[in-house]
Order: C-alpha cells, then structure tokens, then sequence
C-alpha cells in the first residue's frame, strides 16, 4: 500500500519540479524591459477599472439563496433516482408529495418577488 | 410497505394545515389574513382534541426512526396548546407592529410546531436532527421577521449564529455516539450500552450531546442567547421559544438520556447535576438587577430550566412525571405573563419594567394575571407552581441530594424577590398616565383561562399528576 | 493504509478549525463559513463510520445527506439575515451587534 502512495509522492515532486524548472528557465532566458503599461494588472487586455473589492448588487445575492435552497434539495433526487424500480409506487407517490412542497416554497418566493430584479 | 399513518394523525393534519395556511396566504391580499389565524387555530384545537384521544397509543413507525408513546403524545399536546395561545395572543401584536405578515405568522409557527411534535417523537437520531432544525430554523425566521421591531434582526443573527453553533456540536456528539454505537437508533444504542462498553468516543460524544441540548434548553453556561433573543423577538415569538421550544427541547433531552443512554447513568449524571444548579443559581441572581421585564423573564425561564433538570437529576418515574407537570405548568404561567406584556406593549407601553408602575390602576385584570403568573412561577401556596416544585423537592429528596433541594429552595425564595418588585411596582407605585388599557376578546378569554388553571390545578392538581404518572411510566 | 483513525482525525482537525474560527472571527459571515467547516467536519465522521463500520447499512451516508441539505437551509436564512442586518447598520461585524445587552 505504500509503495503505491510513494508512486504518488514522486509524480507530485516531478510535477513540482517541472513546473519549477520552467519558471526559472524562463526567468533565465527573458529580456527584462519593463515599462509602466507592462507592470498593470491584466485584465483581457482591457484597461482595468477601479479596485477587485467592488459590492454587488443584492439582487444577485436573493437569486443566489434561492438558487442555493431549490439545488440542495435535488440531492434527495439521486439516491430515489438509483433506487426508484426497486421501491416501487410508495416512493413514487413520496417523492411528488416531496416535490409539491417544493413547488409550493418556489410559489412563495415567486409570489414575493424574490424573482424579479430590482 | 405498509405503514400505519394513523399513528401520526396529529403531525399529519398540522402539516396539512400549514400548507393550507401557506397555500391561502399566497391568495388573499395583505389586509384581510386575520381569517388566517381563526383557521390555524381551529386546526390547532382539532389537533388537541386528537392528541388527547390519542394519549393512550403505541407504536413505532419507519422502522423505529418515529416513536408514537404516552410521553410524546404528553409533550405534543404540550406544544399545541403553547402553540395555539401564541398564535390567539400574537395576532393582533403582529398586525399592529408588523403589518401584513399575518399569514406567515401563522404558518411558521404551524412549522415550528410540526417540528417540536416531530422532536418528541423522534427515535432515531436522523429524525431527531431533521425536527430540531425545521424547529429552529422556523423560529429564527420568527425572531427576525418583524424587521421595523427594534432590534429584531440582530436578536434573528445572535440566535441563528449560536443555534448553528449548537447544533454543530450537538451533530459531532450525535455521530460520534452513532460511531460507538454502530447504529443511530436510540433503542439500539439502549442495546448497545447495555453489553457494558464505554469507549472513549462514546463519552466525548455524550459530553457533545449535553453541550448541545444544554443550549436548547436555555441551562448555564449556554445559555448566552436567552436573554437576548428573548428581548429583540416579537413578544408573541418569545412566549411561544420560551415554552414550547424549550418543552420540546427538554422532552428530547430526557428521551435521548433516559432511553438511549440509562445504562451509564453514573458517567453523565455528574455533569447534569453541575449544569442544574449553575442554571438554577446564575438564573435567580441575574434576574435580580434586570430592568425589562422580557430580559426578568428570560432569566426567570434560565431558572425555571434548571428546576426541570431536577427531574432528570431524579432518575425515577416521580422526577419525570414532576417535570412533566411543571412543564406543563410552565406554560400556563409563562403565556400569562407574556400574554400582560403583549397587550400592554399593544397599548403603547415599553418593555421597562417602571412603566408598568400603577398598572393595577390603568387594568386590574392584566395586574391581575401578571400578578398570579408570577407568584405561581415563584412557588406560592396555593397556585400551581408551587404544586410543582413541591413534586420536583419531593422526587430529588428520594434520591438522596438533600443538599440539592436545599440550594433550589433556597434559590427559589430569591426568585420571589424579584417577582414581587414587578409587583410592587404594578401595585404600590402611581401610573405616569391614567388612560385604561384595552384588552381585545382573544386575549382576555385565553388570559382568564391561564388564569383558572393555575389557580385550579393549585387547589386540585391531582388529575395532571395522575396523568402524568402514567406518562412517565414510558421509562422505568 | 488508511485507516479509520485518519478520517476521525482529519474530521476532528476541521471540527477544530471551525469550532476556533466560530469562536474567534467577527465577520457574521466568515462565522457562518466556519460553521459549514464544523459540519462538514461531522459528514466525514459518518461517512468514514459507515464505510468502516457497517459497510452494508447506510445510515451514517443517508445522515450525511440529511445534514448537507439542512446546513443548506440553515446559511440561506442566515444569509438573508445578513443581509437585512446590511442594510440596518451597513456593517456585519458581530462586535458592533451590541444593542441588546446588559
């Protein structure tokens, strides 16, 4: 078992010093001019604009909470999804009543305007 | 697969009523959901009523993950009635201050519920960490809700940050005893500890579990939250948190200790008899400088937890059916109390206790029900708190800690303390205005009817006894 | 080989990390990160308990799930609290919650 976690240990140091030996390479072999358009932050080739720590507008943050309550729950899909043959129309009829009550909490949210852009 | 849905009637119809409630919230407009409350609480009585035929069924379901017993039958009927007197006392405080949200009252408080009788039904620790959090995620949605109250939000943070905390301790402790035990059922691990074996793991565990339980409850030292919350809630949600969250709490605790984890009683017992008088100590002597009557009560609440851990530190079918009934006790007084609140804060007043100086004078019927709630959480003769106390002493007496009834004792005269300086100042002090207060029909019937009972039970409390008795039968 | 031990041990260094940083940071938000951190700790828990333990049962996996979705809901109210608590005061710094005390 250990000999295979040292074939691991040794690829992990030839990745590091490849990616080592290629930096300095290159820091060996460049010209070094540097001038003040070169030095700035790269951004696509855009200019850059302002500073990294900007505020988002909250209206992404309402449509990240209910993004992030509705895509949790599909985890309870995968294990039924698996299983579904083998449990049978129990689960079936479980699992819509499950899913009428999250189509219930979306209606609230849409109702409430937690959908709209504001 | 054939499952037995008649066991869980009670859960069944709150569940479907929540989402009736929900469903007819999305409907109507914002102003005419008082009719919202009128069907919760029918819904509510109609579960009552359930409950109670349904006192004497057993029967475990899901393959033991839901327990149905006289116990958690005890303590949903329990939570329902807190349930039920929140809702009637709060409608009129969450129109009035929070205008509008009169239907998501209801049905979080409906969620809330489902997730307390769930709590005292769970067997199996899955059910019993999925119940704890629509519990208590229902109820930080409550705090916070009423975001124009003052303050309401950060008491929503200050809880939802703690209670996070808590029950991720409480979720290492749960997995841990799942690890020792190799199962999460709390009749298997009963079978496991009774082969005799106590890892480590399994102790570390327990220590988890009474952290994290200890913080529902409100005990020293977790109980950093209480006063807080209690203050910056809506009135209506800190009287229902301050019974039936706590009830349910406690029923679980009692459940997970006594049923799962009774074979190494001589490992925990120390720590809960600590935690018990910290909590009865620290709750009585705190309470003395406080000048909001919500923060006197919180602390009160603190102390009150603490004398019903006596019934655990008990160990017998006298001590739980002594909790039990104080319980229960404790949320006619308790619902008294912040039911005078609530309608005086509905009539302008504030939280200060000094200004509920000459209150006798502006409404002798709201001095009234403070006055007996207060004395009768104290322990006076002959109103129904002292029944309770008096059953607890006699059940820890038995068991040999003399000293310990002499400390609660002793606590519990200072607790008369400062209930009566709410009294003297509601009594013997001059109102700075003389406008008499108004009591709206809901109130003043669910006021009178505290009122009674803790009058009643006082002079006659032998049918609650006898049924409690037989409810903590479920135990021994 | 790894064994149970290593799990219980990595589950109980980030059960630490978080419990340290639940304690200690201000920010409500790196709070509620840190109690993800104090959660996750506990899914290794029941992970490795099951897989090591009772491999044909899987409570300990289904519990796992159970948690993740609850810790889900539990940040989202959290969350919005912050939020609202944002626009009130324009900071969310734990220390500067200081209007209900005694």
């Amino acid at each position: 078992m250990l000999v295979q976690y040292t074939i691991i240990g040794i690829l992990f140091l030839g990745a590091l010093a490849f990616g080592a030996f290629t930096i300095i390479l290159s820091r060996l072999l460049q010209p070094h001019r540097p001038y003040p358009e070169k030095l700035e932050t790269y951004e696509c080739g855009i200019k850059t604009q302002g500073t990294a720590w900007v505020q988002f507008k909250t209206s992404y943050f309402l449509y990240a909470l209910v993004f992030l309550v509705f895509d949790i729950e599909t985890i309870f899909l995968y294990p039924w999804a698996v299983k579904f043959q083998s449990l049978g129309l129990f689960a079936i009829i479980e699992m819509f009543i499950f899913l009428i009550i999250l189509i219930i909490g979306f209606w609230y949210a849409w109702k409430e305007g937690a959908l709209e852009w504001r | 697969m054939g499952v037995n849905l008649t066991l869980i009637t009670p859960e069944l119809v709150v569940t479907g009523l929540a989402f009736v409630v929900m469903i007819i919230s999305l409907l109507v407009p914002k102003d005419q959901k008082k009719g919202l409350a009128y069907l919760s609480v029918f819904g509510l009585i109609t579960t009552l009523v359930i409950l109670y035929l349904m006192i004497d069924v057993q029967g475990t379901l899901f393959n033991g993950m839901y327990v149905v017993d006289a116990f958690g039958s005890f303590l949903k009927m329990l939570v329902v009635l807190s349930s039920l007197m929140a809702i009637i006392m709060g409608v009129q405080y969450v129109e009035k201050f929070i205008t509008g949200f009169v239907g998501e009252f209801c049905f979080l408080v409906l969620f809330a519920t489902l997730g307390m009788m769930t709590l005292v039904s769970a067997g199996d620790f899955i059910t019993l960490y999925v119940a704890l959090e629509l519990m208590t995620i229902s109820f930080i949605i409550l705090v916070g809700f009423g975001k124009r109250i003052f303050r309401a939000t950060e008491a929503a943070i200050k809880y939802l940050l703690l209670s996070a905390f808590s029950s991720g301790v409480l979720l290492y402790g749960l997995t841990l005893v799942y690890g020792a035990a190799k199962t999460t059922n709390i009749d298997g691990i009963m079978e496991y500890i009774a082969q005799g074996e106590t890892p480590p793991v399994l102790l570390l565990g327990i220590v988890f579990l009474i952290s994290g339980f200890g913080f529902k409850v409100s005990a020293v030292p977790f109980h950093m939250w209480t006063p807080d919350v209690y203050e910056g809630a809506p009135t209506p949600v800190t009287a229902l948190l301050s019974v039936a969250s706590k009830g349910a709490a406690f029923g679980v605790f009692m459940r997970v200790f006594l049923k799962a984890l009774p074979g190494n009683v001589e490992l925990w017992m120390p720590v809960i008899i600590a935690i018990t008088v910290l909590t009865i100590l620290l709750g009585n002597f705190v309470a003395i400088p406080q000048k909001n009557i919500k923060r006197l009560l919180a602390f009160s609440g603190v102390a009150q937890a603490g004398y019903m851990l006596l019934g655990l530190v008990a160990f017998s079918t006298v001590g739980v059916s002594a909790a039990l009934f104080y319980a229960l006790m404790y949320v006619f007084c308790n619902m008294g109390a912040f039911g005078v609140v609530i309608a005086f804060s509905q009539a302008g007043g504030s939280d200060e206790i000094q200004d509920y100086n000459g209150l006798w004078k502006r409404s002798p019927f709201l001095a009234a029900v403070m006055l007996v709630s207060l004395l009768s959480l104290a322990g006076i003769p002959p109103l129904v708190g002292f029944v309770g106390k008096f059953q607890l002493f006699k059940a820890i007496m038995e068991q040999g800690y003399v000293w310990l009834v002499f400390v609660a004792l002793g606590m519990s005269m200072v607790s008369v303390y400062y209930y009566l300086l709410v009294a003297k100042a509601m009594y013997l002090k001059d109102p700075k205005e003389n406008t008499p207060i108004k009591v709206p029909m809901g109130m003043q019937i669910t006021l009178l009817a505290t009122m009674i009972i803790t009058l009643f039970l006082g002079i006659y409390p032998t049918p609650l006894t006898n049924l409690a008795t037989q409810v903590a039968k479920t135990f021994f | 080989m790894i064994t149970l031990n290593h799990y219980l041990l990595l589950s109980a260094i980030l059960f630490c990390i978080g419990l340290y940083g639940a304690l200690s940071k201000r920010n409500a938000v790196a709070i509620l990160i840190c109690i993800e951190l104090m959660l996750n700790a506990v899914n290794i828990n029941l992970v490795a308990f099951t897989k090591f333990l009772t491999p044909e049962v899987l409570t300990g996996q289904i519990f796992a799930i159970f948690v993740i979705v609850v810790a889900a809901c539990e940040v989202a109210v959290g969350l919005a609290i912050v939020i609202a608590i944002y626009r009130d005061r324009s900071s969310v710094v734990v220390e500067n919650l200081d209007w209900l005390k005694w």
